[in-house]
């Protein structure tokens, strides 16, 4: 997947399911997700599961750190980096 | 899709529930310390505290789903359940991080967890950080060679008899959540100070204490994963939680139906057995039949582990579907076993006590259901 396909699915993911939408269109793709604490406990769990059944993308616990998960912008580079999970039954 | 389990789950199953309830028929749940560590001892003679450990470090090597079924043995037959959970908590939440992420000094430690030599106590939760795990106040300063630990946790199953802590620290404030970093911290370094045993309504073969960490000096080869991986970690031993050690649960609530199965057919009142009665038998019927659905989302959670998926919903599911089945069966049990029930004698007000806290350790009811709820798009 490359990054054009991947921010824009992140970004949406993000915008519905930890800020409501996100009516006032603030979030971008530097915002600091963990400093502004976004990515807590849950939401963290929670995008890891949507990265990982939604773009098939398993990330490594290795990789899952601060720089890696800073914002929108590091997520899509992280995710399109890594080997898409292939489908099951392929 | 096959529900059976294979001929060698099935012996090794019925391995060590004989072998549970031979060493624990007289053992009756005890808080004195030097009794507890020889009931692990007990425990650790039977393999259980290190199930899921490769075999180079003392272990069986077992998967999620093979460690899942010993857990459950253990809870089937010894009534214990404190011990049951010490010993998973053990396993699950600390052995497993340090050695799935530990240095090679750090998994030094693991042949004696795997002998119930070493016990070891999961360090998270403080006063302003129960749910809210990103909240932790306790600090990790430095980097190098060590770092030093200042702080205190409030729920330390194991604390009291634990030789070793495995404990999440702040080392990068600015990054929350993933700001968090792991140790296994050795009781024995200067600064880990053990409060008294807490007092508190079950579980009590498991004894807890707060910990503090007071200018403590902790090598930096303690340190598990990367600085800023603690959360992750942290995360990741709450899933092998979550699925594993409630298998224990699993294991009691099937001694508790068969209890209430042969109490209800022996007591006889207005002439019959009280099981005749159909609102005793159905009462029976719905306690069977939350156990065996909270066991097929359980067992498929493991699977899943087992497949490398750490399907968060499919473990809070289970999570959650052991954990209300366990309190609704307890009081179902109490309310079968009438007056005898609520005197201690029976076991059953035990069973219940046990039961009760098994919505809150781990991650509550509330939090799994918001998992559950926001993973399917709410
Ligand atoms: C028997 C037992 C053993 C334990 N062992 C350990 C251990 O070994 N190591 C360790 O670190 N901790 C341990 N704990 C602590 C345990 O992890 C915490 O109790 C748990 O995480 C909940 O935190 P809390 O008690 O502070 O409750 P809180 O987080 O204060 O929650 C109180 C209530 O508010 C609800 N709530 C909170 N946030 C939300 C939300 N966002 N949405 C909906 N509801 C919410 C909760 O569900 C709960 O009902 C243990 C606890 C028990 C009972």
């Amino acid at each position: 997947m490359t990054l054009d396909e991947v921010t824009p699915r992140i970004r949406t993911f993000i915008a519905e399911s930890f800020l409501d939408g996100d009516p006032k269109g603030e979030l971008t793709e530097s915002t600091p997700l963990l400093e502004w604490e976004v990515l807590n406990s849950m939401n963290s769990a929670l995008l890891l599961n949507f990265l990982r059944e939604e773009l098939r993308v398993e990330v490594p616990l290795a990789s899952i750190n601060a720089a890696n998960f800073r914002d929108i912008t590091s997520i899509s580079k992280l995710v399109s980096g890594l080997t898409a999970v292939p489908a099951e039954g392929a | 899709m096959d529900f059976e389990l294979s001929p060698l789950q099935r012996e090794r199953y019925a391995g060590i529930n004989a072998a549970v309830a031979e060493r624990f028929a007289e053992h009756e749940t005890c808080t004195d310390p030097e009794l507890v560590r020889l009931a692990w001892k007990d425990a650790a003679s039977i393999g259980l505290t290190g199930m899921c450990l490769p075999e180079e470090h003392g272990g069986a090597g077992l998967g999620a789903l093979d460690t899942a079924l010993g857990l459950e043995a253990f809870g089937r037959s010894c009534s214990d359940m404190g011990l049951v959970f010490g010993v998973a908590a053990h396993l699950l939440s600390c052995a497993v991080p340090v050695w799935e992420f530990g240095t090679d000094a750090a998994r030094e430690l693991l042949a004696g967890m795997a002998a119930g030599d070493v016990i070891a106590g999961n360090a998270m939760t403080e006063d302003e950080a129960g749910s809210d795990v990103g909240r932790i106040r306790t600090t990790a300063k430095g980097s190098g060679d060590a770092y030093v630990l200042e702080g205190e946790k409030s729920f330390v199953s194991n604390a009291p008899i634990a030789d070793v802590f495995v404990t999440y620290a702040v080392t990068d404030p600015a990054a929350g959540f993933l700001g968090i970093s792991a140790f296994a911290v050795p009781r024995e370094l200067d600064g880990v100070v053990v409060g008294p045993p807490l007092p508190k309504m079950g579980l009590n073969g498991c004894l807890a204490a707060r910990v503090r960490f007071e200018d403590c000096v902790v090598p930096a080869r303690y340190r598990l994963g990367a600085e800023g991986s603690g959360g992750a970690i942290f995360q990741h031993s709450m899933a092998w939680e979550r699925g594993c050690l409630f298998a224990g649960y699993l294991g009691l609530m099937e001694r508790q139906l068969a209890e209430c199965v042969g109490r209800t057919t022996r007591r006889r009142q207005f002439g019959r057995k009280i099981a005749g009665f159909q609102a005793v038998s159905h009462r029976i019927a719905r306690m069977r039949q939350r156990l065996e659905s909270a066991r097929l989302l359980l067992y498929r959670a493991c699977w899943l582990l087992d497949q490398g998926r750490t399907d968060v919903g499919a473990i809070a599911m289970a999570k959650t579907a052991v954990s209300e089945a366990a309190v609704a069966n307890s009081l179902d049990a109490m309310q079968l076993f009438g007056a005898s029930g609520y005197l201690a004698d029976a076991g059953i007000e035990e069973q219940l006590r046990d039961c009760l806290p098994t919505t809150v350790f781990s991650g509550t009811t509330e939090i799994q259901l918001e998992l559950i709820a926001r993973e399917a798009g709410l």
